[in-house]
């Protein structure tokens, strides 16, 4: 199977004003099916700039970098959001649209990409109900704990079957306990569903919990370890 | 993204803030309810004078009368007061330029074509009568009785009474406001009673009031408000021969030319040979040249209303265009997430241009309602006589299908180009940005 994320000395400058800043400096990466990897990180590091460029929300500057054997430099605006859909996208603040419900959130993503009615309401309510929310469905994200809320936004991510799952600090906003939840939620897909997972976070112990885990410093991959269970 | 789930986003991003799409709504509500009113009204306006001037006016006659101006001559000049004959303008028998138009002419018109069915004189004077110690203002004209209900035989009818065919000179027929000026019931006289009939005559000096004494034969139903040449409400009729020797004069005011046919050509080829024949002299008045020219009029009058009907729905265009921007500033995380969900640029645009829609079709609908109720409570105001219209003339408000698709069009139509932008601006966001945005 294609890897379904491969960096090839990739890198990224941005225009701070006048000044370019480089937050990436030749990264490479691989990242199989079927793969939980943790990408570590202080702030400054690039990691932020190394999301962006996985979720195909941005380009690099050089080098390649295929997202599930596509190299996205090659991509327009139209490609890349057709990409999008096929990556499961968890972030940090949640980002539910405030206005709708757990279920509506997850089935919008389905929407965006065509799926018909009765199909996406159907596997919205097996999603929530994977998530542990099946008695929250009708709720809003203001009615939601936080840790609901972030179980939503799981739930949103893998309504499209996507090829991985893209975390950026999955436990940044939420309760210890809660976060172990959810950790517990995100590992259990890894193992049994076979979700691929990529995870940016700057929390060691969390970073920990995947398979392997990238060190990134001043715009550059460092090292590579693989976790003890 | 499917059309439907589109415009199903579109109308959840609508209800969040109810306020103020409801205050976005109202101004789309304004500008198309002024526009409908006004169009309506006037429509129904020009609709009804049509009616009534074809009624006093059939489409197979021509007015000719002495002089070259064009229209204002020929209309009854009622309520012109006494002293009459200067006040008309230009419509006097005695024209600017000398030329007379006489009672025998109606021979030598008839002599010109063929398509000519006939043709009759009418002399028309300023007066008033005296009847139960009131002087009414009046418009007095001489006619041949049975020629003249035989050309109105909708307007020139009995609703007492009879009309004399072969009238004696003492007998007169009077419109229904000589008798009953306020239409309330109150008759100063009726059929039978005798009047007097005043003519102030200014053609010597000091001017001199003629009277005599008329028996009124018959009163005629009620007319409305316009009739060229025709009969009206305030006209009060004696036989041609009568009023030749009580004016003096044997010139008259008007021949009025009954064509074989109403088709363009016989009116075009009529008018020109009764103009060449007098040496162009005289003005031939057409129907279909008085309703053409009165369509052109409302058709400016029309054009302006709606102008400025639409000036104020550019005023809602700007508020929609201002929400808008509010609305795509406050939304731009939302718009970063739904392109991170992969949503593409053109969905992102087709949304906001869906609210756009949303807003302007709520809009135009409550906008025509209420516009269509306004008409009809201002026509119903005009025809109560509460401006001093008098009761004489209703409107009837006419929506044609034009104007309904027309207002429907334009308010959506002017929603949805001043959404653009901001729709442009929200479909051009740059994910990443969008997302960062607090």
């Amino acid at each position: 199977m294609v890897p379904i994320v491969e960096a090839v000395n990739v890198k990224k400058t941005y225009m701070l004003g006048k000044v370019p800043v480089e937050a990436l400096r030749g990264v490479d990466l691989k990242v199989e099916t079927g793969d939980f990897v943790s990408i570590l990180g202080p702030s400054g590091s690039g990691k932020s700039t190394m999301l962006n460029l996985i979720g195909a929300l941005d380009k690099p500057t050089a080098g390649t970098l295929l997202i599930d054997g596509v190299d996205i430099s090659k991509l327009n605006d139209n490609q890349l959001a057709d990409l999008r859909r096929r990556i499961g996208f968890v972030f940090q603040f949640f980002n539910l649209i405030p206005r709708l419900t757990a279920r509506d959130n997850v089935e919008l993503s389905m929407s965006i990409s065509d799926t018909g009615r009765a199909q996406r309401r159907k596997r919205a309510e097996e999603l929530l109900e994977t998530v542990g929310l099946k008695d929250r469905i009708n709720h809003k994200p203001a009615e939601l704990s936080g840790g609901q809320q972030q179980r939503v936004a799981i739930a949103r991510a893998l309504a499209n079957n996507p090829r991985f799952l893209l975390l950026d600090e999955p436990t940044g906003n939420i309760d210890s306990k809660t976060a172990s939840e959810v950790i517990r939620l995100i590992k259990k897909l890894n193992v049994e569903n076979n979700v691929s997972i990529i995870m940016v976070t700057h929390d060691q112990h969390l970073a920990r919990e995947a398979k392997r885990t990238a060190q990134m410093f001043d715009g550059q991959i460092i090292s590579e370890v693989v976790n003890q269970e | 993204m499917k059309t439907i789930d589109i415009f199903g986003y579109a109308f959840s991003a609508i209800k969040l803030r109810k306020l103020r799409a409801a205050l976005t709504i109202l101004g789309v509500v304004i500008g198309i309810a002024a526009i409908v009113a006004l169009l309506s009204i006037t429509q129904g306006l020009q609709a009804s004078i049509t009616n009534q001037l074809q009624q006093g006016l059939s489409t197979n006659t021509l007015i000719v009368t002495p002089g070259v101006s064009a229209l204002g001559q020929a209309t009854s000049g009622s309520g012109g007061g006494a002293g009459g004959r200067g006040i008309n303008l230009g419509g006097s028998s005695t024209s600017n330029s000398g030329f007379n138009l006489y009672v025998n002419y109606t021979d030598q018109i008839n002599a010109l074509s063929p398509d000519i069915e006939g043709s009759f004189a009418v002399i028309q004077r300023s007066g008033y009568v005296e009847a139960g110690g009131v002087n009414r203002s009046v418009t007095i004209y001489g006619v041949d009785f049975n020629q003249y209900a035989k050309q109105y035989s909708k307007t020139f009818v009995a609703a007492s009474g009879t009309i004399p065919l072969n009238p004696a000179d003492s007998e007169t027929v009077v419109g229904t406001r000589v008798n009953n000026p306020g239409q309330n019931g109150t008759l100063l006289f009726s059929a039978g009673d005798n009047i007097g009939i005043v003519w102030s005559n200014a053609t010597t000096l000091p001017v001199v009031n003629e009277t005599y004494t008329a028996q009124v034969s018959a009163v005629l139903q009620k007319i409305g408000g316009f009739g060229i040449g025709g009969p009206s409400d305030t006209g009060v009729y004696i036989p041609l021969s009568k009023a030749e020797s009580f004016f003096g004069t044997d010139q008259c005011d008007m021949i009025i030319v009954q064509l074989k046919s109403s088709d363009n050509a016989t009116i075009t080829n009529v008018s020109k040979a009764i103009t060449d024949y007098f040496g162009g002299q005289v003005s031939v008045i057409s129907s279909t040249a008085v309703l053409s020219l009165l369509s052109t009029v409302f058709s400016t009058v029309q054009l302006f209303l709606g102008g400025i009907a639409a000036i104020s729905l550019l005023v809602a265009g700007i508020g929609i265009m201002n929400i808008m921007i509010v609305s795509l500033i406050e939304r731009t995380r939302e718009i970063g997430i739904l392109k991170a969900l992969g949503m593409k640029s053109r969905t992102v645009l087709t949304i906001f241009l869906g609210e756009s829609v949303i807003i302007g079709l709520i809009g135009a609908v409550i906008g025509i309602v209420l516009g269509w109720i306004l008409a009809n409570v201002t026509a119903r105001v005009l025809g109560s006589g509460v401006f001093g219209g008098g009761g004489g003339f209703t409107i009837t408000p006419l929506l044609t299908p034009e104007v309904l698709l027309g207002a429907l069009a334009f308010g959506v139509g002017v929603s949805v180009i001043f959404a653009l932008y901001p729709a442009w601006r929200a479909s051009k966001l740059k994910p990443v940005e969008a997302l960062r945005y607090e």
